[in-house]
């Protein structure tokens, strides 16, 4: 009788001694983040985390390279769609509309994923340099991209307001911040400095042991070099932007495909690089969690809706291999004829196209523009034709100068970077007036976007004027 | 701290215990026996299985099937003995000598025998100072439904319960005195046999409500003694933490001292279609066929050449047609068996029964099948420590549709969208799967192909068991000790055709998930009684208490693509040429919780009650993880007042009121207080860590205060019972999604306290015997509840848009917030909608007018309507359901209403009362193919022309039964103590309120939908 009675007891003394532990419960996926990174394993992890989010087809996975083509005139949507886009093709979007919110959102998110590495209390060696170096300069485009997006160029008023400059991880802000905007100025300060800090520590050769891959996947001494010339670029400080691109140019050792076929296999591999050819950072694509948004616009293999305009058609010669990115063929819906763009061809591919974000061209055209407006003209025209006239077999090379040199490499950028998000931005921090000529089957558009136009800039998303009462909304939102 | 304390008490009272073991048990004298026999005071029908205690002792016998007792006992001559029997008035008889015969009367006052188990105590009701319902077993037994929420649907005033799936098995949505929560759950918390249980929905593969699961499932209505629904504070606070929903307590049945009864219980029939309403009919082939060319006319884009093609494609002139409701609807299987054993002595009582039960709904591919068992023992092993323990075991399969809500592999979505053209079946007989012409299915599926070769089953097999040891330490203090687990898996399984279907493209495609859930629980428990010695009938009862529970849930899943074409039996996962998911994870959550409960009463006139429990669990961050949760409440029952015998009318009277505070938790993420960092963000191959949960270490319980008044009375000697309750919930620190600047990387806070709501009514339940007379009984039942509901601070929430609702302080939660239809333009057939709230001025552009609030999703009022006839042992039941003010919203308006899919089917009403010439006033616009212009293009999307209303009366259950005992030769017989046929209809008659509804309002649209059975029953006991 005895022993029932004392073992009535056992559960109650059982509690007591595992309280403690009791009322901690873990996850068996997810860490707490706010001491989530330790090792220089869970900074990598990190790092991989950040890419992933900086993928998302909110921001550069989807929505950032298509509108800079489809706000601008290289890209239209097709009257056969499926009604995403729609209102910035027709340039009806207002402080509601779901893509301002989405590259705000996911803007903020990767900036977010960056300051925790750039944060993590783990000593320096070579590889946490690496890593967050990496950081560093995801960080800094993302600003670049939220600051063109959201503000005016620098080039026009650089103490407009720009972006809120967030550093610290939510988790010691706490997530009740309500930051005001920072100057246009400021933002560039910091997209400059995070450059800078991030080819400071990124070592010369990648190091690959056991952290990730060494190819075009990933961020490198040269690509944060490469970052920075845009960046100087669309801040209007050529000086800059000459050294930073002649930089790249002479010890990145990158190089352009030199022959048709390669530049055509170029385009049709969904793979990275590992031999610095033409692309010096792009996004993975691979099978597993692919993103496949981006082929999904532009493959008729995919939906296929976003066209090329006639009039960037029409700026290719025959020759040119460019134009061999385009068919001139027939619209999957409608069954009406269309110029389909032919730069992400894996739309059915498990593994999607990788998505690009800076290829070596553009460094030659950052450089080329750079001299030209620095008064070096014959280097401008020499790295402008080492670009053009590998592009154009037939081509002998511009000779140009003044103005039409200038209009040149404009036009050139166009040309290249067609399809990669970049073209709105050109005519951004140019003051350009932009032109979109109504295009066959399709909507009746929105011709012209004058330099007045509020709709130049993305509106602040409704729902952060909502809750942060510190955040000024564009104008005429 | 605190079951420290606790462990140092129960040492002390270990070294009160030998005090206690010296008494000696008293040795064995037969001084007297007694025979006797226990009757129907009414009718002279014997009563087996009644309770004969000899009062101030523990000896008890119970009758047998005829009625008799015998006792052999250490008791003198003359002694009183308490007579009692489930449904009739205790009576004490002072005895003689033997034999005696003691005639029991029918009781319909439950006011003074009921008693409320709420798990960590019992009290009688008429002591009892919260604001409960008790609903017996029995009155549910035997009914064709799957689950036990459906059974419980009307018998309570204040508890909604939602048939929102005919699918047999799927989650019912239950709302104790109106919605409890907003972002979390509003479900009551159910407790069985003491043990807080895994409910809801806990199946992982399925979303939406055709295929959705309900964790009780596997529970038999037979087997259920009780239903108990706490709903006041006095009555939840014990639940601290989880109470504010209201808490369902399932007692199963245990076993009864004497003769073994064995039960059979029978049941077949089957189940039938109810009709969709005239509104909702699809088209037939002839008025398809003319909409679809008057809207290719009016769309005037279109040469007749042109619509003489198109006609000649889809198949206008070919002369085949189907039915799709025909095809998609059939009469089901319906049957039940039960057996059961119930029986014991003074040391040992054992209920055991098995259970077997088989329900198709009227919709091909939508089926159930359970089997149960259930094994609860009482053990006496001392005079002071008794063990009861219980287990019950079912398996439950559940086959329905891959296809939920809007997706072409809904059969009832399909059936509704098809056209009469397209064909079920090639010339030959077979199933059509052609993808490729107008009268196959070029867009859409066929669910006659669907339903034979996709699959979707869930297998849910569940063990609930339970330990319980009580020691009385003496005759004031006793020490109880339970334990038990909850062990839930489920095996789903779906896979999808290479053929035709959602992975045609994928060519077929498999989806494994097995999650087994389990949670245990662990309570330890004082109670005292202390009387006080100075006056007569005034006690004292004090409870301290100590519960730790922890749930944990272990999933695999696993997915592949690229099935073998034509093996359409290899549906196996391991077939699929092409893995594309194989995961494994596990969660999980914990409770600890210290509770006290004290409660006086004085000469069952006056009681107080108090309550404080202190709850910690583990989703909350650690500087919050407790939360005090606290009741006070008190009974006064005037009928014990002397002033009370001077009026005739009343019999009884009684008032309760309680004020206190519970707590709600259920739904929140395991780690939502937690920042965290998740891995799966995979990049380039390597591991990808990616902080994406924001957290919130601020989160605390959500809270209510709750206060009810209540008032029971009883009438005409309790021939009429009224119980009226008014409460007022006010919800607090309500857990809400909480939007916050993007800039640190996330949109909102899931979980954060924010604003507040109020409910607030007034509850009815009526009880009473209209007409008794020595062959005819008429007993009915009623019960009414009104409910208000409205937001009162909507706390950091900054937009008044809820989706379809309208959130807004002093508005309901559900108040619609839409753009108000004025009709049609009779001159030209164009749609029209007020441009604002003041219903002045009309505009035809949709986009123009402005959403106002406009009516609510919520129902006014509710209740049931119960009545059973008798007449000479024919037995008749006819059981109501009514529901009234709420306003249902057509959430697939722009498939089934005016020309924009002008390729698919349409409602009647869709077609009888379009437009068609200048001058015709309707309310249904023109019909054009594609859609008018503009504006006009939204003439089908939300507004308040898809607002019906949602008032209905059902009758859910209609019972003609006979009890064969009655029959002469059977009436005398011992070997059969029941023998009870009936035949029973449940759904037949269904009462709408609105002549444009196109479906039930009950299920709403492209759900499946309820339907009716009709089975013959047989019961017999031996």
């Amino acid at each position: 009788m005895k022993k029932i009675y004392w073992s009535l007891l056992l559960p109650a003394i059982v509690l007591t001694a595992c309280k403690k532990d009791f009322l901690r419960q873990q996850s068996a996926t997810a860490v707490n983040a706010s001491t989530a990174i330790n090792t220089v394993n869970d900074l990598a992890d990190a790092v991989n985390g950040m890419y992933t989010a900086s993928k998302n087809s909110s921001l550069f996975g989807v929505n950032v390279p298509v509108l800079g083509d489809l706000l601008a005139d290289n890209i239209f949507i097709s009257s056969s769609n499926y009604g995403q886009l729609t209102s910035d093709n027709n340039y009806t979007f207002i402080a509601t509309s779901g893509e301002a919110n989405g590259i705000w959102l996911q803007g903020y998110n990767t900036i977010l994923q960056a300051n925790r590495i750039i944060a993590a209390p783990i000593a320096s060696t070579p590889t946490v340099d690496q890593l967050k170096g990496e950081a560093y300069a995801i960080r800094a485009l993302t600003y670049l991209t939220l600051v063109n997006y959201f503000a005016k160029p620098n080039t026009i008023s650089p103490d407009a307001d720009g972006v809120p400059i967030i550093t610290i991880p939510t988790y010691e802000t706490g997530p009740y911040i309500k930051p005001a905007r920072n100057s246009v100025k400021e933002v560039y300060d910091r997209v400059i400095t995070d450059l800078d800090s991030a080819f400071l520590i990124l070592p010369n050769t990648p190091i690959a042991a056991n952290i990730h891959a060494t190819n075009s996947n990933y961020i490198s001494k040269y690509a944060a070099k490469a970052i920075e010339a845009r960046a100087f670029l669309y801040r209007g400080d050529y000086a800059n932007a000459q050294a930073a691109a002649l930089l790249v140019v002479t010890q990145g050792g990158y190089t352009l495909t030199t022959t048709a076929s390669a530049f055509k296999s170029f385009w049709t591999s969904a793979t990275a690089t590992d031999g610095k050819v033409e692309t010096i950072f792009e996004l993975n694509n691979n099978t597993t969690g692919a993103v496949s948004g981006l082929a999904d616009f532009f493959s008729q293999a995919g939906n296929g809706e976003m066209l090329c305009t006639k009039e960037l058609y029409d700026l290719y010669t025959p020759t040119d291999l460019r134009k061999g990115l385009i068919v001139n063929g027939i619209r999957k819906g409608n069954g009406q004829p269309a110029f389909l763009v032919n730069k992400y061809p894996n739309a059915s591919n498990p593994d999607k196209d990788e998505i690009k974000i800076i290829r070596y061209a553009e460094v030659l055209l950052t450089l080329a523009e750079s001299y030209a407006r620095t008064g070096d003209e014959t280097s401008a025209r020499n790295y402008l034709n080492q670009l053009a006239t590998v592009r154009d077999p037939s081509f002998t090379g511009y000779v140009s100068s003044g103005q039409q040199l200038l209009d040149d490499i404009v036009n050139e950028r166009r040309k290249e970077l067609a399809f990669e998000g970049l073209r709105l931005f050109d005519l951004y921090r140019l003051n350009q007036v932009i032109y979109r000529p109504a295009q066959p089957y399709s909507y009746p558009g929105y011709p012209e976007v004058s330099l007045t136009d509020i709709r130049r800039l993305q509106p602040i998303p409704q729902n952060e004027v909502d809750v942060n009462p510190n955040i000024k909304q564009n104008p005429g939102y | 701290m605190r079951p420290f304390k606790l462990l140092v008490a129960f040492a002390v009272l270990l070294c009160i215990r030998p005090l206690v073991y010296a008494q000696q048990s008293p040795v064995s004298i037969i001084n007297s026996k007694l025979e006797g026999k226990v009757v129907d005071e009414r009718t002279g029908d014997p009563l087996p299985g009644a309770v004969v205690i000899i009062k101030s002792t523990t000896h008890a016998v119970s009758t047998d099937a005829s009625g008799n007792f015998r006792f052999a006992t250490g008791q003198k001559f003359p002694y009183v003995l308490i007579v009692s029997y489930i449904g009739y008035k205790k009576q004490e008889v002072v005895v003689n000598g033997g034999p005696v015969t003691v005639r029991l009367a029918e009781n319909v006052n439950e006011l003074s025998e009921i008693v409320v188990n709420d798990t960590y105590s019992s009290q009688s009701k008429k002591s009892y100072t919260g604001s409960a319902a008790i609903v017996k077993g029995a009155t549910l037994e035997n009914k064709p439904l799957s689950s036990p929420q459906l059974a419980l649907q009307g018998q309570v005033a204040g508890l909604g319960v939602a048939v929102t799936s005919g699918q047999p098995g799927a989650n019912v949505q239950v709302r104790l005195r109106g919605l409890g929560s907003t972002a979390l759950s509003s479900n009551p918390l159910y407790v069985i046999d003491g043990m807080i249980v895994n409910a809801g929905d806990l199946s992982r593969l399925t979303s939406g409500i055709n295929n959705s699961s309900n964790a009780l499932a596997g529970l038999n209505a037979d087997d259920i003694e009780s239903y108990t629904v706490l709903k006041d504070a006095s009555a939840t606070s014990i639940y601290g933490s989880r109470g504010s929903n209201g808490v369902i307590i399932i007692t199963t049945k245990k076993g009864k001292v004497g003769k073994a009864q064995v039960n059979l219980d029978a049941e077949t029939g089957n189940t039938s279609t109810i009709p969709l309403p005239a509104a909702g009919q699809p088209l037939n082939a002839d008025q398809f066929s003319t909409l679809f060319i008057e809207g290719l006319r009016n769309a005037g884009t279109y040469t007749p050449d042109q619509i003489a093609a198109l006609a000649e494609s889809y198949g206008f002139n070919s002369g085949k047609t189907t039915n799709w409701q025909d095809i998609i609807h059939r009469t089901g299987r319906q049957q039940q068996y039960n057996v059961s054993v119930r029986g014991g002595n003074e040391n040992i009582k054992v209920f055991l029964s098995l259970g077997y039960f088989d329900q198709q709904a009227t919709i091909i591919g939508s089926a159930l099948k359970r089997v149960n068992g259930l094994l609860n023992v009482d053990q006496r092993i001392s005079k002071n420590i008794s063990v009861a323990a219980g287990l019950n075991v079912s398996n439950v399969n559940q086959l329905s549709p891959v296809g939920t809500t809007g997706s072409w592999a809904n059969p009832v979505f399909a059936a509704s969208i098809l056209r009469p053209f397209q064909r079920a079946y090639n010339d030959d007989g077979s199933i059509n799967s052609s993808s490729s012409s107008n009268t196959g299915f070029v867009a859409h599926y066929n669910p006659l192909w669907i339903a034979a070769y996709d699959k979707h089953t869930l297998s849910q097999t569940r063990a609930l068991g339970n330990l319980n040891v009580n020691w009385h330490i003496w005759d004031q203090l006793r020490f109880s000790s339970y334990a038990s687990i909850d062990y839930n898996v489920l095996e789903e399984i779906q896979f999808e055709n290479p053929i035709l279907g959602n992975s045609q493209s994928s060519n077929g495609s498999a989806s494994n998930a097995y999650n087994r859930y389990f949670n245990w629980l662990l309570r330890n428990q004082l109670d005292y009684r202390f009387n006080f010695s100075k006056a007569q009938d005034f006690y004292l009862n004090l409870t301290a208490g100590y519960e730790a529970q922890k749930y944990s849930r272990y999933e695999l899943r696993a997915s592949g693509t690229g099935f073998p074409l034509t093996q359409p039996d290899l549906n196996a996962l391991a077939n699929a040429a092409t893995p594309t998911l194989a995961s494994g994870s596990s969660s999980g959550s914990t409770f600890n919780s210290v509770y006290f409960r004290g409660s006086s009463n004085y000469k069952n006139r006056y009681s107080l009650s108090a309550t404080f429990r202190r709850d910690a669990s583990s989703v909350f961050g650690l500087d919050n993880q407790y939360g005090n949760f606290w009741s006070i409440g008190g009974a006064w029952n005037i009928d014990g007042e002397r002033f009370f015998e001077n009026q005739p009318i009343l019999s009884t009277a009684k008032f309760h009121t309680s004020f206190g505070t519970t707590g709600n938790a259920q739904g929140i993420g395991d780690y939502a207080a937690q920042p965290l960092a998740s891995y799966g963000s995979n990049y380039g191959g390597g591991n990808g860590q990616n902080y994406n949960g924001v957290g919130n270490p601020d989160l605390q319980w959500e809270q209510q205060k709750k206060f009810d008044l209540g008032v029971d009375a009883g009438l005409f000697e309790d021939r009429l019972i009224f119980n009226v309750d008014y409460y007022h919930n006010n919800i607090y620190k309500l857990i809400q999604q909480v939007s916050i600047s993007m800039t640190t990387g996330f949109a909102n806070i899931p979980y954060a306290n924010s604003g507040s709501m109020l409910n607030k009514g007034v509850e009815l339940s009526v009880r009473g015997i209209p007409v008794k007379t020595k062959s005819f009984n008429w007993n009915a039942s009623f019960n009414i509840a009104f409910n208000n509901n409205h937001v009162t601070d909507v706390g950091g929430n900054t937009s008044v848009i809820n989706g379809n609702y309208y959130f807004q302080k002093g508005y309901d939660y559900y108040t619609y917030y839409t753009r108000l239809y004025a009709g049609v333009n009779p001159d030209n057939g164009e749609a029209l909608w007020y441009t604002d709230g003041t219903r002045t001025k009309t505009i035809n552009d949709y986009n123009k007018a402005a959403r106002v609030p406009y009516k609510s999703a919520t129902p006014k009022y509710f209740g049931g309507f119960s009545n059973t006839f008798y007449y000479k042992g024919i037995a008749l039941n006819v059981d109501f359901y009514y529901n009234f003010g709420n306003y249902i919203v057509d959430g697939w308006s722009t498939r089934f209403y005016d020309g924009n899919y002008y390729t698919f089917n349409k409602y009647q009403r869709t077609y009888n009362n379009r437009w068609t010439t200048p001058g015709q006033v309707t309310d249904v616009p023109k019909y054009i193919a594609g859609g008018g212009s503009g504006g006009q293009n939204q003439s089908q999307a939300y507004s308040s022309r898809f607002l019906y209303k949602g008032d209905f009366i059902k009758l859910k259950n209609f019972t003609l039964g006979y009890d064969l005992k009655k029959l002469p030769y059977l009436q005398h017989s011992t070997a059969i103590s029941k023998l009870y046929v009936y035949v029973r209809g449940t759904n037949l008659w269904t009462k709408t309120y609105d002549k444009k509804l196109p479906y039930d309002p009950e299920s709403g649209t492209v759900t499946i939908p309820q339907f009716k059975t009709y089975t013959v029953g047989l019961n017999v006991g031996f």
